[in-house]
């Protein structure tokens, strides 16, 4: 009886349809359009390889790499952000826009690669310090 | 019945020229009045019409050999047997009719429901032959109910004219029948909770997977056609006998848009049950149906 009442209220209260340009409101975990972040992001393309929808394209040239994202093929996985280490990958908790045309919402970053980080020099331990650390239970034999 | 009143009512009224748009307008009404139970706003009036015509527009993929001919012809003759129930219908006062009809239009009913079947096996599609083997077991369980329901008011009136039956004061066997008929709509017409043949999430259309343009239109047509021919059977037999003809068309067209309504709350309310519970269901009221219609026939003839 609880459903025939809901389709009783359902009838005379109206259509839930939204027209266009009104937008759902969406809760806090929504994931929306993937945001990037060029000064965080090595270029490890590890974005587009976690990709399956392929709405990521990377390409690789000599000092600078060309991060493109298409929201038009994206399925909102969520799964670059979450594979991102530096945080360069975000996403909005908002509905993506309305587009006309295909590759409206196309995005594409020529990001310089940073030079590598320098190695940081090996410690070198005291003579002391090195004959107890070789004596040592764990240590070498 | 002379042969102008007879063309006239195939023809006119309640057949093609009025069943045509009735069909368009039920198809109308039970997908708008679904969409409004769910909160959606569902398809402006004109929609079924428009289907119809951009499906006449298509081009259909060539088939060639009898199988091609054979799935040409079966919505053809559904659309034909369906129209032809309608205009049986004894809507209109003392519109004639003749001895027998009845059974002429339980078998006209019965007709796209074959066309169905055939159709899907015709098709030589998975998807068909699975929604025709459905409608095949839901097509011996329900008629059980909807044939013995018709048959023992028939029985009891010593008739199978229609416009007899039609004029039948309100007697329990009736409304027993009534009751009847009505439980069995919903398998008829494919609508939830039986609408096991056309289950789109399991199995696309069913019989209608391998359609399209032309042919999907008339099948389209004929079961729109189908609704107006089974309501208006239950308005036929639900409406006041009424001498003034404008007023009988009008109570008629009035009891099968209720009806539609009704069984398109039914089907926006439940969801579709398995083969096996459907067909138990309809078993399980064969025989309550049976054991009262036939007791109370009988009890009727020996009483009059």
């Amino acid at each position: 009886m609880n459903i025939l009442s809901m389709l009783w209220r359902n009838l005379w209260g109206g259509s839930r349809t939204m027209l266009f340009p009104a937008r759902p409101k969406v809760g806090k975990g929504f994931r929306g359009m993937v945001r990037f972040d060029p000064a965080l992001c090595t270029g490890c393309a590890i974005c587009r390889f976690r990709c399956t929808a392929r709405a990521i394209e990377f390409k690789s040239a000599k000092g600078e790499f060309t991060w493109s994202y298409d929201p038009g093929q994206c399925t909102f996985c969520g799964r670059c952000v979450e594979g991102c280490k530096t945080h360069a990958l975000s996403q909005d908790a908002e509905c993506p826009p309305v587009y006309l045309t295909i590759g409206d919402l196309k995005r594409s970053y020529t990001v310089a690669r940073k030079p590598p980080a320098p190695k940081p020099a090996p410690v070198v331990l005291p003579a002391a310090g090195r004959q107890a650390a070789d004596t040592s239970p764990g240590g070498p034999r | 019945m002379n042969l102008t009143t007879a063309l006239a009512r195939l023809l006119i009224f309640p057949g093609v020229l009025f069943a045509v748009p009735a069909a368009w307008f039920f198809l109308w009404v039970e997908r708008k009045s679904v969409a409004l139970m769910q909160g959606r706003i569902g398809p402006p009036f004109m929609q079924p019409f428009y289907d119809f015509i951009k499906l006449l527009g298509k081009t259909m993929p060539p088939r060639s050999g009898v199988g091609g001919l054979l799935m040409k012809a079966w919505p053809l003759l559904a659309v034909s047997a369906a129209a032809g129930a309608v205009g049986l219908l004894p809507v209109l006062p003392s519109s004639g009719g003749f001895e027998g009809d009845l059974i002429l239009l339980l078998a006209l009913l019965e007709v796209p429901s074959m066309c169905i079947i055939a159709a899907g096996f015709s098709s030589r599609s998975i998807f068909g032959e699975i929604g025709s083997a459905r409608e095949a077991v839901l097509s011996v369980s329900y008629n059980v109910v909807f044939l013995l329901a018709i048959v023992s008011i028939a029985a009891s009136q010593h008739t199978f004219r229609l416009e007899a039956l039609a004029q039948l004061q309100g007697s329990p066997l009736k409304w027993l029948g009534i009751v009847a008929i009505l439980v069995c709509l919903p398998a008829k017409l494919h609508l939830n909770p039986f609408s096991l043949p056309n289950a789109e999430q399991e199995i696309y259309s069913g019989p209608m997977t391998e359609y399209a343009g032309p042919e999907l239109a008339m099948w389209e047509l004929s079961h729109g056609l189908e609704w107006v021919a089974a309501t208006g059977l239950v308005a036929t037999l639900v409406a006041p006998h009424l001498s003034a003809w404008w007023l009988a068309a009008l109570v008629f067209v009035a009891i099968s848009f209720a009806v539609v309504l009704l069984l398109s709350a039914l089907a926006a309310a439940t969801a579709r049950m398995a083969i096996d519970t459907t067909v138990r269901f309809y078993w399980q009221c064969t025989l309550i149906f049976a054991v009262l219609a036939i007791s109370s026939a009988l009890f009727m003839r020996y009483r009059s």
